[in-house]
């Protein structure tokens, strides 16, 4: 049986797993963060394979991208506090003791043996076994929207995303309260080339993002993974430092994280009312609804990225470290 | 074989791979990806149960999931990463 | 068009504005969250009354009702968990109130109500949520807000434990999350109802087994509570209340509701747990006597706590299950009121002498005696003296127990209260002691207003002892255990 689609498969499904070993065992930080990224690339490639575009889109953009970017600058951060950049400063500031070699190897043993039955209970498993295929397709004409993975985000399960997008704010909020006044480590140089380059790409990220959006209606993309194509603007604008965060800009960007999450709850409690309940909107007008909230939502997790990645709260920074107030 | 038991055994290998890596790394920066793994081993499984033999339709309902753990997990991975950069910090400034 | 407000959607949706408009306006946030909790409060106080008239109410979200849509359902014990969470939750406010008014914590009051009425949401929605994936966004929701609340001061110690307790919440999330995926391979669907009466196979066990252990390590059941006693021994006093008294009953919850809808497969798997429950009670009891600190003695007391639960939880076996999750629920009214009143204290403690280390606090002439009260009544309930609430939960937990003849939880549990008896009055030695005091002994200060609400939640504590039966009448409105509702 000499499939090339099957053996494809197999070597995709290789490479995966070899890039995640490696990644956890590289020495080098730099290293491990690289793989991590082609990892999940790799893993957004498999995913189209099993025609899941959407949940490949939103694994490229967030899980791989986004998270990418996080993990860089964490590491730039931390390299720039231990002082060097060329020492693995990595395990705090005093080197922790080595976990002796019987306890790793015990870990180990213990999670391979939970993978083991983890694998025998899936084989276990019926194949394409029951799911919501004819529940979805008989919703689909009344939901507002062409494309199923729009429809069960924002009208099924519609509660799953505004909490989803709770979460997001609940990020942010934790993370401008952890770094109060932190200082920055200053941004690694970029070139002109790199200049020029982000200038160009600008205004065509807003085109694919606002498209993601838009065709997210009827075809894979939607307001996450437009989202996340937008907060890469925001990445490119605040690493070209095209754009610097002030402290007089924090009550805007308050405002654009709360923005999704607001107008969303709003209109799922706005639409209760003449025997409808809460996240029940009218038939005639659930797609301009749909819309709208697409529309804000994008805007917040695209803010809301861009802070995360920013970190801190842009406040005036009291020379001498740890007063915040 | 079908691409959903490959895809299958991969999801659940990765999140062993990411387990191993969450419960024995020392490296702070390094068990933040393991846990990332873990979650993308997740995701796998529930790719993997909407995956329909062809001509056959994925169920929606797991993409629609799986983009939401995506989401919620960059937002658990920010915050993680945000107390190593403060944690970091401050005891750089305690060595001072 | 007029609008049609439901108290199941409002006890959501009304902590979820207020905490954007805490952002929102920062200056106001005090005023904000304290009105935000009056009004959770009141929608749950609504919500109770159409549960003890009709019954179970269930809504569902977007008019599709599972298994396509999520439904929200309260019954009695989400009511009543409910209205702990809103009851605790508005004392330990006010106590916030207080604690948080120095020019110094402007910063923290800034972000203490935000993340607190975000953690609100959360809880509330893990009440009332009835779809594992929806429980899933709901516990990264509280995980978020609680890892912000802890790392509030910003101290070295508390980062580091911040850092340690976002670990183990993502990694009990992701194993959770591992768990629905398998629950989505077996039987295609999410919710609560779908689950009961499934035949359990590998796939459902492994579920079963993710689930469990995820929702373990969050609710820092022994051998995984290594995260719990540095998190809450270092975070703000209000915080700690709020961590140590309501966070930890979430996962807490769902392992209830699990149990409800999944019953467990073995016999020897609820004696597992209940042995788990047996070493966090002797293994709490053992680092609580060890303790130098108050906090960290608290926060120790709080794992044996849980672990008890466990066992109330394991006490009949599966046969008594439909019973023993009652004197479950029992333990985590008593543990929820009685621990946020006692982090209070202990926090109002600290402040008044300035440490707390329990060695010294008998050479401290200052003696906040109000908070001190507070801390006793509030230990009287944890030990599980009568007339409290604890006791009336220990009491039914050994009641079962013995009924059955499983003679070793009896012995489980007559240990902790003796370990909790002993590690407790390490403290009361250091407020009754006065030979060690080198000023004047007249100096007492430290009556505060501050104390007002931790010593309402002791008080609480053990007078809803006395109530015990009407409780034990409401939280089983609607929840037929063992049985399809």
């Amino acid at each position: 049986m000499a499939d090339p689609l099957m053996i494809f498969d197999i070597l995709l499904a290789l490479s995966i797993v070899a890039l995640a070993t490696a990644s956890l065992s590289v020495r080098d930080q730099f290293t491990m963060i690289v793989l991590f990224i082609i990892f999940g690339l790799l893993s957004a490639l498999a995913w189209v394979r099993l025609s899941a575009p959407d949940v490949a889109l939103a694994e490229a953009a967030i899980g791989t991208g986004v998270t990418g970017a996080l993990l860089l600058k964490t590491l730039h951060h931390l390299r720039f506090v231990s002082g060097s950049r060329n020492r693995q400063p990595m395990t705090g500031v005093a080197p922790l003791p080595p976990v002796p070699l019987g306890v790793t190897l015990a870990n180990a043993a213990f999670c391979g043996l939970i993978t083991l039955g983890l694998a025998a209970g899936f084989l276990g498993a019926p194949a394409a076994g029951p799911g919501f295929d004819m529940l979805v397709a008989e919703a689909m004409p009344t939901s507002g929207v062409a494309h199923p993975v729009t429809g069960v985000l924002l009208n099924f399960r519609a509660y799953d995303t505004l909490m989803e997008v709770v979460v997001l704010l609940a990020a942010v909020v934790a993370v401008w309260q952890i770094e109060r006044g932190l200082s920055e480590a200053p941004a690694p140089v970029m070139g002109v080339v790199w200049q020029g380059f982000a200038r160009l790409a600008l205004p065509a990220i807003v085109v694919v993002g606002t498209y993601l959006l838009w065709g997210g209606a009827e075809a894979p993309g939607g307001a996450f993974q437009g989202g996340a194509v937008l907060a890469a603007m925001g990445l490119l604008l605040l690493l070209t430092r095209a754009y610097v965060p002030q402290p007089g800009h924090r009550g805007i960007a308050r405002w654009a994280f709360v923005l999704g999450t607001g107008v969303f709850a709003l209109v799922a409690l706005l639409v209760a009312g003449g025997g409808r309940v809460a996240f029940e909107y009218p038939l005639e007008h659930a797609k301009t609804l749909i819309l709208l909230i697409e529309g804000m939502v994008t805007i917040s997790i695209a803010v809301t990225l861009a802070a995360l990645f920013h970190g801190r709260e842009p406040v005036a920074l009291t020379t001498g470290g740890r007063h915040d107030t | 074989m079908t691409p959903d038991l490959i895809y299958g055994l991969t999801g659940i290998a990765v999140f062993g791979i990411g387990l191993v890596g969450a419960l024995c790394a020392l490296d702070r920066l390094r068990r933040v990806l393991a846990l990332k793994l873990c979650s993308v081993g997740a995701g796998f499984l529930l790719v993997v149960g909407a995956w329909r033999a062809p001509p056959g339709v994925p169920d929606p309902v797991p993409h629609a999931l799986v983009i939401t753990g995506i989401v919620v997990m960059v937002s658990a991975t920010a915050v993680a990463l945000a107390l190593i950069r403060r944690l970091q910090t401050l005891e750089a400034e305690d060595e001072r | 068009m007029s609008v049609d407000l439901s108290p199941i959607t409002l006890a959501i949706f009304v902590p979820l504005f207020g905490a954007i408009m805490a952002f929102l306006l920062p200056r106001a946030a005090s005023v904000i969250g304290l009105a935000t909790l009056a009004l959770t409060t009141g929608a749950v106080i609504w919500l109770a009354r159409a549960v003890l008239t009709g019954g179970a109410v269930v809504l569902p979200l977007g008019g599709w009702g599972a298994p396509l849509g999520i439904d929200l359902r309260a019954d009695g014990l989400s009511v009543a968990m409910l209205g702990l969470t809103c009851a605790v939750g508005f004392l330990v406010s006010v106590a916030a109130l207080d604690s948080l008014k120095g020019a110094q914590q402007a910063r923290q009051r800034q972000y203490f109500w935000p993340l607190w009425l975000l953690l609100l949401t959360g809880m509330n929605g893990v009440y009332l949520g009835t779809d594992i994936f929806n429980l899933y966004v709901m516990i990264e929701v509280i995980a978020l807000a609680a890892v912000g609340l802890t790392v509030l001061s910003g101290s070295r110690a508390a980062v580091q434990a911040g850092l340690e307790y976002m670990y183990a919440s993502i990694l009990g999330a992701l194993l959770f999350l591992m768990g629905v995926g398998f629950i989505y391979l077996q039987l295609g669907r999410l919710d609560f109802a779908g689950l009961t009466g499934a035949e359990p196979t590998g796939a459902l066990i492994a579920a079963l087994a993710l689930m469990f252990v995820g929702l373990a390590l969050k609710t820092a059941l022994f051998p995984l509570h290594f995260w719990l006693p540095a998190a809450h021994a270092n975070a703000t006093a209000p915080a700690s209340a709020l961590l140590s008294g309501l966070v930890v009953k979430a996962a807490l919850y769902i392992v209830l509701r699990l149990a409800q809808y999944m019953p467990f497969p073995s016999e020897t798997l609820l004696t597992l747990v209940g042995l788990m429950g047996a070493g966090a009670v002797i293994w709490g009891g053992i680092q609580a006597l060890r303790a130098e600190r108050l906090k960290l003695l608290v926060a120790w007391s709080t794992v044996a706590q849980i672990g008890l639960i466990f066992v109330a939880f394991a006490r009949a076996g599966e046969v008594g299950l439909p019973e023993s999750w009652k004197a479950a629920a029992l333990l985590i009214l008593a543990h929820g009121i009685a621990k946020a009143a006692m982090f209070l204290a202990a926090g109002r403690i600290k402040d008044e002498i300035g440490h707390d280390v329990i060695r010294d606090l008998d050479r401290s002439p200052i003696r906040p005696t109000l908070a001190q009260f507070t801390f006793a009544l509030a230990a009287i309930s944890l030990i599980g003296l009568p007339p409290s609430l604890g006791f009336i939960g220990k009491w039914s937990l050994m009641e079962g127990a013995m009924a059955a003849g499983y003679w070793h939880w009896v012995a489980v549990t007559m240990a902790g209260t003796l370990m909790s008896v002993a590690y407790f009055s390490r403290v009361f030695a250091g407020f009754l002691r006065f030979d060690r005091v080198r000023a004047p002994v007249g100096e007492h200060q430290g009556w505060a207003l501050a104390d007002a609400a931790p010593l309402t939640l002791a008080l609480a504590a053990i007078g809803l002892g006395l109530l015990a039966a009407p409780i034990l009448g409401f939280i089983e409105i609607g929840y037929p255990f063992g049985v399809a509702p």
